[in-house]
């Protein structure tokens, strides 16, 4: 029965698509003269997933949580389409489209395929690209996120807090958005080392070469734990996993081992949304997707949109690290306004932090 | 070995199997060649310096083995030149093999191949691994914590398949276990009604593809896949909507704790990775020997090949057919929804979306790659599992290889194993053929 309904449903979205492309062609030039006029009350923010759902306690969910405030605040209501596939991508975004949106939020460079195709086949509504700054079109605003600038602080705190002398990272899979925040974490190490004439060791991501520790997924699996544990018995004592759920995994990996090994979260600050493994959290590197988003909606809505770039920084507070929670007291008693001067230099251009995968180096 | 070639009944003639036997072995110097060029360009040609160190014992080891240090080039240089030795016992085999008897050329065979594997597994370590150490017991432990989940699986193959329905649905039947156990041992709190509960999610799933498979003679693969799917869709939509609501009463599933056993855990190397695990690699090891037992030495086992192999026969002699087939394809489910089970109450403690991830898949390979056998199915799981940690290993100790390509390690290992070892595999034959009693 579900089987049969799930195909109707399915088949019905993929004619529902492909119809929706044929009419959003020709309608598209009428429908949004009538919408750059009217008053922000009627402007239509709309937002797609990729497939891991507004329920993914990620960007996902940080993304939807933005435009929800920027609707609110600007007296209108969300249209939302969640993901299941990747086959999805394109007609979700066509629906939307079809039906009258005026911003469509693409969450997720896995997204930017069809959102260039949808942008160049509507040029009159406006598209804003979450993590991929791939897309140069006159109607679509990315939204990206310097990540290694906050890695960079989260690495420096890993090595001055390891007692092993051995930090740890491995990511889901080798994607931009993920290994950002590897090269960062091992830039901001190496940074320590040669300020402090110190030698710890970064395992599960060589920045020269490009390559590491990867789970092939982002499932909270076996593979994700048996990773961790590799890098627990290659002495790490602080590892910083890099992708969604993995981090479940990593935890109970730490709990395996028993030894002392903690770790560093991404994206959100883990120690209060994920209480369970708050004690394993020296930190985390937050990328605030959330106010990206509001921004850029809210601006839309009172007609300001443009194509240029909004990129998350340390001084826009895009990113960041969050405190230290737990562990306050046991951190080395400099290392906060040691941290702080590293901020402000990264700020001030006097220490560069590039990565291949910043946005910047594009 | 012996004991089930014995058994199965084989309908080639005599003739035929020697043939095959000859074609085979040439097939076997032929890979082995391939594999001592690629030992001399990788640990001769781009031979690295520096030792590697092979750590046998863990902190918490009783008994402490020394460190075992082996230099990367001249490992390599020795290990090139007996892996050429070995190949050419190999080709002498083929060529003069006719002189011996059938059972000495197999056994000679089988430890020139066994002895070719290790050695070159050993030089790859130390070449990959030049200057680094490698965690011995780490690899081999994570080996059979990846495993565990496959071998049940393919268990649940094998029982399935042998009877004579294909079981495409071993995925959902994981995911199904992984998830009923993470539910239902989160609300009691006890990790032992989570176990039962995983079984009686296989034993469900099974129930469908039976139905559909036995009684209204649907194409199996197609139900298997479509209950894949079906699974995937169900516990995805359960998850977003029922388990993210309360995680902490739904999905906090207490796991088994590591019960060392006495004496065995305390064995070098073998003792930590087998013997200090948890109750469910337990029960694994008590079901990949109570398989095998049961299909090739029991009445129950005679009587379900009997149908998987030729259902007519087996139908004249009074075994009753399609009953036969539909409580064993149950039996395949519960024992697949304990490798499920593996995921949720030994690994991690909390289900998540599509956590699987393809396992059942691979434990449906394995099933082929061991020939319907569950001993040899237990060991292709473990060749996957071993490749998976390898390349984790590998990856964390920055190996020259790209990371892309060390993830595809453990699936090349196992497309060359099943097309290169084992070549034409013969299933049951009556296997996805629906018995039509005329």
């Amino acid at each position: 029965m579900t089987i049969t309904t799930r195909r109707a449903t399915l088949s019905g979205l993929a004619s529902l698509g492909v119809i929706a492309l044929l009419a959003g062609c020709g309608q598209a030039p009428e429908e949004s003269g009538a919408g750059g006029g009217d008053a922000a009350s009627d402007f239509t923010p709309c937002i797609v997933s990729d497939a891991g759902g507004f329920d993914d306690k990620s960007f996902n969910q940080a993304s939807f949580e933005g435009i929800t405030k920027a609707a609110d605040s600007l007296g209108t209501e969300v249209t939302d389409v969640e993901s299941e596939t990747e086959d999805d991508y394109a007609p979700n975004i066509t629906s939307l489209v079809d039906e009258g949106c005026d911003l469509i939020v693409s969450v997720g460079f896995a997204l930017a395929e069809a959102t260039k195709a949808a942008a160049e086949a509507n040029p009159d509504t406006h598209f804003v690209m979450l993590d991929d700054n791939s897309i140069e079109a006159e109607n679509v605003k990315p939204i990206i996120y310097d990540t290694a600038q906050a890695a960079f602080l989260a690495g420096y705190a890993a090595a001055d807090t390891t007692e092993t002398g051995t930090v740890g990272t491995f990511g889901g899979m080798q994607f931009p958005t993920v290994t950002i925040f590897m090269d960062g974490f091992a830039d901001g190490v190496a940074y320590y080392n040669e300020q402090k004439g110190a030698d710890v060791k970064v395992v599960g991501w060589d920045v020269d070469a490009q390559t590491g520790s990867f789970t092939g997924g982002f499932e909270q699996n076996d593979t994700a734990k048996q990773l961790a544990t590799t890098l627990i018995n290659q002495n790490a004592d602080i590892l910083l996993p890099v992708g969604g759920p993995i981090f479940i995994s990593a935890i109970e990996a730490i709990r395996d081992s028993g030894k002392d090994v903690k770790m560093i979260g991404v994206d959100a600050d883990l120690y209060e949304t994920y209480p369970e493994g708050a004690e394993f959290f020296l930190t985390s590197i937050l990328k605030q997707m959330s106010t990206g988003v509001e921004d850029v909606v809210t601006d839309a809505g009172n007609g300001e949109f443009d194509n240029a770039p909004y990129v998350g920084t340390l001084e826009n507070e895009g990113v960041g690290i969050a405190p230290f929670h737990d562990f306050e007291d046991s951190v080395s008693e400099t290392l906060q306004a040691e941290l702080d001067e590293i901020s402000a230099g990264i700020i001030d251009g006097s220490i560069e932090v590039t990565s291949p995968a910043s946005p910047s180096a594009e | 070995m012996s004991t089930s070639t014995a058994v199965t009944p084989d309908a080639t003639p005599v003739s035929a199997t020697l043939e095959s036997t000859e074609i085979r072995s040439w097939k076997a110097t032929i890979a082995l060649g391939v594999f001592v060029v690629v030992a001399l360009l990788l640990f001769v040609v781009l031979g690295r310096d520096g030792a590697t160190t092979f750590r046998l014992s863990s902190e918490s080891d009783v008994v402490q083995l020394a460190d075992w240090v082996l230099p990367a080039r001249s490992t390599g240089i020795t290990v090139t030149v007996l892996l050429a030795l070995l190949t050419a016992v190999v080709a002498v085999l083929t060529v003069a093999g006719s002189r011996l008897s059938a059972r000495l050329r197999r056994v000679a065979l089988a430890v020139s191949i066994v002895a070719f594997t290790f050695l070159f597994l050993l030089a790859f370590l130390a070449w990959a691994a030049a200057g680094e150490s490698i965690p011995v017991t780490g690899l081999l432990l994570g080996t059979v914590s990846l495993s565990a989940p496959l071998i049940f699986g393919a268990l649940g193959g094998v029982i399935s398949e042998r009877v004579g329905v294909v079981n495409v649905a071993i995925e959902g039947q994981l995911l199904a276990g992984a998830f009923c156990a993470a539910l239902v041992a989160s609300i009691t709190g006890n990790p032992f009604a989570g176990l039962i509960a995983a079984m009686v999610a296989g034993v469900l799933v099974s129930f469908v593809l039976a139905a559909f498979s036995i009684k209204y003679l649907v194409d199996q693969v197609i139900v298997g896949v479509v209950l894949n799917v079906l699974v995937l869709g169900l516990t995805s939509f359960l998850y977003s909507t029922v388990l993210s609501q309360d995680t902490q009463n739904l999905n906090t599933a207490p796991r088994f704790p590591r019960f060392p056993i006495p004496v065995l855990s305390d064995i070098p190397i073998v003792g930590p990775v087998l013997f200090r695990q948890t109750l469910i690699v337990y029960l694994m090891y008590i079901a990949v020997i109570a398989v095998y037992i049961g299909l090739f030495h029991t009445k129950w086992g005679l009587r379900l090949r009997a149908v998987g192999e030729h259902p007519q026969a087996a139908d004249t002699v009074g075994i009753r057919v399609n009953p036969t087939r539909f409580w064993n394809v149950s039996l395949a489910g519960a024992v697949a929804g304990l490798g499920g089970a593996y995921f949720t109450l030994d690994s991690v403690s909390s289900f998540g979306k599509d956590m699987t991830a393809g396992a059942g898949f691979i434990a449906l390979a394995a099933v082929i790659f061991g020939r319907w056998n569950p001993i040899r199915a237990t060991f292709a799981a473990l060749l996957f599992g071993f490749a998976t940690n390898l390349q984790n290993v590998l990856g964390a100790i920055g190996s020259p290889v790209p990371s892309e390509f060390m993830l595809m390690l453990p699936y090349v290992v196992t497309v060359l194993a099943v097309a290169g070892l084992v070549g034409y595999a013969r299933g049951p034959a009556a296997s996805g053929k629906p018995y039509i009693k005329s």
